[in-house]
């Protein structure tokens, strides 16, 4: 059970991204944040494993207290909590296997990373995160040299070597085209319903939203507007939440 | 319409009045450059000027590259001084080897006979030589002109006129006619001035290799201290930053008296004996494969967090020193192990390499062995102070508000006098060093007003700009009075104009080390301004650690950059004498600042993606640098550090004319001795290695961004 309490953000700028946002996502729910560029979004998912630190409030998931965990505590807390994101984030120049592998850093040794060594256990367990998302072929290319697709799987097999038990998904499929955005949300869907994980997924179209997740959350200038089932929203919903011109746009 | 048309006119007016204005100063800035630069086009078109100019640029075109070796034969044929019937002097037969003929073979002196000569080699410088039957050999003047040589035709003849000496009592003697003629001998080859070039080229090439290897490994540690975006977010708790800051000296004590024994007699087990120092290095290899894997189990053995956390520390720094002790002894033995003579059998070529790489290893190892006592007292002191850290952090949060900001207080204090002792046992060494201590207590004030502020006007929750705005103003005004403030009481501004050391009576003696009132001043005066800081902001309180270790670094580097190599090279002419090894000192200095500060820039140009990504899993700063920050940056630094050896090689060209070593010390000698045909045999080599190197650094570049 993740619980959001009271959850407030201000940018140094003085921004505001985040304005008092509570909210509970029992364990093993998919659910879509949707909502327009600068709704904040991002920054919710980042406040969560605290790549941002939250200016209010408390983030409580299984009963650990996020926002007050020390600096080791909170390596312990991010190791159980996988992420992907919209530019993959891969280190391009190194290897697939690698990128994979570095998803498992939190459990390693720190003394071996300062000699770039891994244990043939690890590289194990990458070749079959790689199997499991279907490019195990592709482990000794160059990240840089796979397409936009593979390398979000790429992304989504490091974050398996964590052996998460909550996926955050910043938008993930927005730099891939719809054939391949599909591809990525079914591997989504696969981990919510074999591994039981809590899957939180940014998303720009409602479409991608009402096809995979049980809940949408849909935030406007950092505010919830709406907080349902996704097929409570209605043409009324969809104008509150992107404004008065926009029309849906259905993605196949 | 009248009135929204008058501004815009008025409008244009003033930009029109401003264009001209900005014309005119340009004008008036460009004028005095000319001035102030002596420009005076009339100098270079006086004639005396432009011959000597052309002058020296001939001869610095026609560098002295070549030479060539000659030999030269001296054919004869005879001539009777006043003509007799008696005596006939038999006609020279035509053959096919070189021969020469005069005509008439008698005369009186002072008559002006002609000399024919065939079958000589083409081309050749020759001169004529009248030799008497005294034996004394005189240059004749050819053809009436005031020459001595001439030059054979294509076809390997020459005609002649020379005049008969005069010379007294000589009549009825037969002279001999002699012909000298110069051959080249072989190829051109180059000529010594070439060779030496060449030697001193390859000592420049070297030097600046050397100065670049040099430079790499501390400008990479430097580069990360200077990118922010790596430093920025390293906050520390103030409370344990103190703890760690105040630990630093005991650790070197510590260090110095614990692990520099560890590390002497690693060096012992190294340098003395191949077959200890095998064994040495199979235990150390042994254990790191044995214990590494295990370090984990640890945490089961020992509960008790402090007892574990000291005896790892103890375990790791032991293990750093030892090892570092023992490649140092290791390099002596391997000095030690192929003395000159040890490879004389098999090829003088592996010897000499072998003595090469056993001086190179050795005196690796030498500085080892003259460093280990800093290499364990920094390792003493900062393993200590980490510790001290990370024990200290946990308990410092919990403490009670009143308790907080005592004990931040004292640590406050306490970490002030330390560095302001610092700054001003620096100031101690010269005049405009003294500046140092107010400057760092200006910085250190700047936390004093923003706190007190924040006493009585709590942090708004959300940030906002006017609050942002006063805290910068008090920052600064605080800042300022603080650096006047020990500006004043510490009496610079007399050391400054005087030029003149602070006063150094030592207030207090320990040991026969000296405490001056100067320092002890300054310890004052930091106790202070850190004590009012660490009490206003408490333990608890964060310091912007990453910052403050960013704004140093780069501050240094940037005076280590603007200080030019040459002025560098001045420096260490006088430390290390004249020769190469001051030119590698000077310029791995510069390469040091200029590569960290182009290092630097790399890093906070790269993908800052996979440095969150990594964040996520859980992996620690260490683990993040090595995997998403350093496979990033090692092709550019790849091509940095060639662009770098290229301008190296450029600027030990001319370290030399400091007395750095290389070619320049050759060019500069040749330039003041005026031989400009030498000079120019450098200024050529310069220009050709140089514009190799360009190419060879462009190319691989180009292959690594």
């Amino acid at each position: 059970m993740l619980i959001i309490e009271n959850l407030t953000k201000v940018y140094d700028n003085g921004f505001m991204a985040l304005d008092n946002i509570s909210l509970e996502i029992p364990d093993g729910q998919f659910v879509a944040i949707i909502g327009l560029s600068g709704s904040g979004k991002s920054t919710l998912l980042r406040c969560i494993n605290r790549l941002i630190d939250p200016t209010k409030g408390r983030i409580i998931w299984n009963g650990l207290d996020i926002t007050a965990a020390t600096d080791d505590e909170l390596r312990q807390i991010r190791r159980r909590i996988g992420m992907i994101f919209q530019q993959f984030n891969l280190v391009k120049r190194s290897t697939v296997l690698t990128n994979v592998m570095s998803g498992r850093l939190g459990y390693i040794n720190p003394v071996y990373s300062l000699f770039n060594y891994f244990p043939p256990k690890e590289k194990a367990r990458a070749m079959a995160a790689l199997e499991r998302v279907g490019i195990p072929e592709k482990a000794n290319n160059r990240a840089s040299a796979l397409s936009g697709g593979q390398q979000q799987r790429v992304g989504i097999a490091r974050t398996l070597m964590q052996e998460p038990e909550m996926m955050l998904a910043d938008e993930p499929v927005a730099s891939l085209d719809p054939a391949t955005s599909h591809s990525v949300m079914k591997y989504l869907e696969l981990l919510n319903q074999e591994d039981k994980m809590t899957i939180l997924c940014s998303l720009h179209f409602l479409s991608l939203a009402r096809a995979y997740s049980h809940r949408v959350i849909a935030l406007k200038d950092g505010k919830i507007e709406f907080d349902g089932h996704p097929k409570d929203i209605d043409n009324d919903r969809f104008k509150m939440i992107y404004g008065e011109d926009a029309v849906e746009v259905e993605i196949h | 319409m009248m009135n929204t048309k008058t501004p815009m006119r008025s409008n244009q007016i003033l930009k029109r009045i401003i264009i001209l204005l900005i014309i005119a100063v340009v004008l008036v800035v460009f004028s005095y450059g000319w001035t102030v630069t002596d420009i005076d086009l009339a100098v270079p078109q006086e004639p005396q000027r432009q011959e000597n100019v052309g002058n020296a640029l001939r001869e610095l075109l026609s560098p002295n590259v070549f030479t060539q070796d000659y030999e030269v034969s001296a054919y004869t044929t005879n001539f009777r001084i006043t003509c007799s019937d008696s005596e006939i002097i038999p006609p020279t037969t035509p053959s096919d080897s070189p021969y020469i003929v005069v005509e008439p073979t008698c005369g009186e002196g002072d008559e002006t006979v002609t000399v024919f000569g065939y079958n000589l080699p083409a081309n050749g410088l020759a001169r004529m030589n009248w030799i008497g039957e005294d034996g004394e050999r005189r240059i004749r003047q050819v053809n009436g002109e005031n020459e001595d040589n001439f030059v054979v035709r294509d076809d390997g003849t020459f005609s002649v006129q020379i005049q008969v000496p005069r010379i007294r009592g000589t009549t009825g003697e037969i002279h001999t006619v002699e012909l000298q003629a110069r051959i080249p001998v072989g190829l051109p080859r180059f000529s010594n001035t070439t060779n030496l070039v060449m030697e001193k080229m390859i000592e420049t090439i070297f030097l600046a290799l050397i100065a670049t290897a040099v430079s790499i490994l501390p400008s990479a540690i430097l580069s990360f201290m200077a990118a922010h975006n790596l430093m920025r977010p390293i906050r520390a708790q103030f409370g344990s930053l103190m703890v760690s800051f105040t630990l630093l000296p005991v650790g070197w004590l510590l260090g110095v008296l614990l692990l520099y024994p560890v590390g002497q007699f690693a060096f012992r087990l190294g340098s003395e004996n191949v077959l200890v120092a095998f064994g040495a290095v199979v235990v150390v290899i042994a254990g790191g494969i044995v214990l590494l894997p295990r370090i984990n189990t640890l945490k089961d053995l020992i509960p008790i967090v402090i007892v574990r956390r000291l005896l790892n520390t103890a375990l790791i720094t032991i293990l750093i020193l030892f090892i570092v002790g023992l490649i140092g002894g290791l390099g002596e033995l391997f000095r030690a192990s192929f003395p000159r003579g040890t490879f004389a059998n098999v090829s003088t070529f592996i010897d000499d390499i072998f003595v090469y790489m056993g001086a190179f290893i050795g005196s690796l190892g030498e500085i080892i062995e003259f460093t280990l006592q800093v290499v364990a007292g920094l390792t003493g002191a900062f393993a200590l102070s980490s510790l001290g850290t990370s024990l200290a952090k946990e308990p410092l949060k919990k403490t009670d508000t009143t308790f907080n900001h005592l004990l931040g207080g004292i640590l406050g204090a306490l970490g002030g006098a330390i560095l302001l002792g610092m700054t001003a046992t620096i100031g101690l060494s010269a005049a405009w060093m003294g500046l140092l201590t107010p400057i760092v207590a200006g910085a250190l004030a700047t936390t004093l007003l923003p706190q007190a502020y924040r006493w009585f006007v709590p942090k708004p929750e959300v940030p906002n700009q006017t609050d942002r705005n006063i805290l910068r103003v008090l920052a600064w005004t605080s800042g300022v009075i603080g650096f006047f403030v020990t500006f004043t009481l510490l009496n610079v501004g007399q050391s400054l104009v005087e030029g003149m050391l602070p006063a150094q009576q030592p207030v207090l003696t320990i040991n026969g080390a000296n405490l001056y009132q100067y320092v002890a001043f300054a310890m004052g005066i930091g106790a202070v301004f850190g004590g009012f800081a660490g009490g206003l902001g408490g333990v608890r309180g964060t310091f912007p650690f990453g910052s403050a270790i960013y704004n140093t670094t780069r501050t240094i580097l940037n005076t280590l950059r603007s200080i030019e190599p040459l002025i560098m090279g001045l420096v260490f002419v006088i430390w290390v004498g004249i020769g190469p090894f001051a030119g590698v000192l000077a310029l791995a200095l510069h390469s040091i600042a200029s590569l960290g500060k182009l290092y630097s820039e790399q890093i906070e140009s790269i993908d800052a993606g996979p440095i969150e990504a990594l964040q996520s899993t859980g992996a620690n700063r260490l683990q993040t640098i090595m995997y998403a920050v350093v496979p990033q940056i090692i092709p550019p630094y790849i091509a940095f550090t060639m662009y770098r050896w290229d301008i190296n090689v450029r600027m030990s060209t001319i370290i030399g004319f400091v007395g750095g070593g290389g070619v320049g010390f050759l060019l500069q000698q040749q330039i003041n001795l005026l031989q400009y045909r030498n000079a120019g045999v450098a200024v050529l080599a310069i220009a050709i290695v140089v514009s190799i190197l360009d190419y060879a650094s462009a190319a691989i570049r180009e292959r690594y961004t």
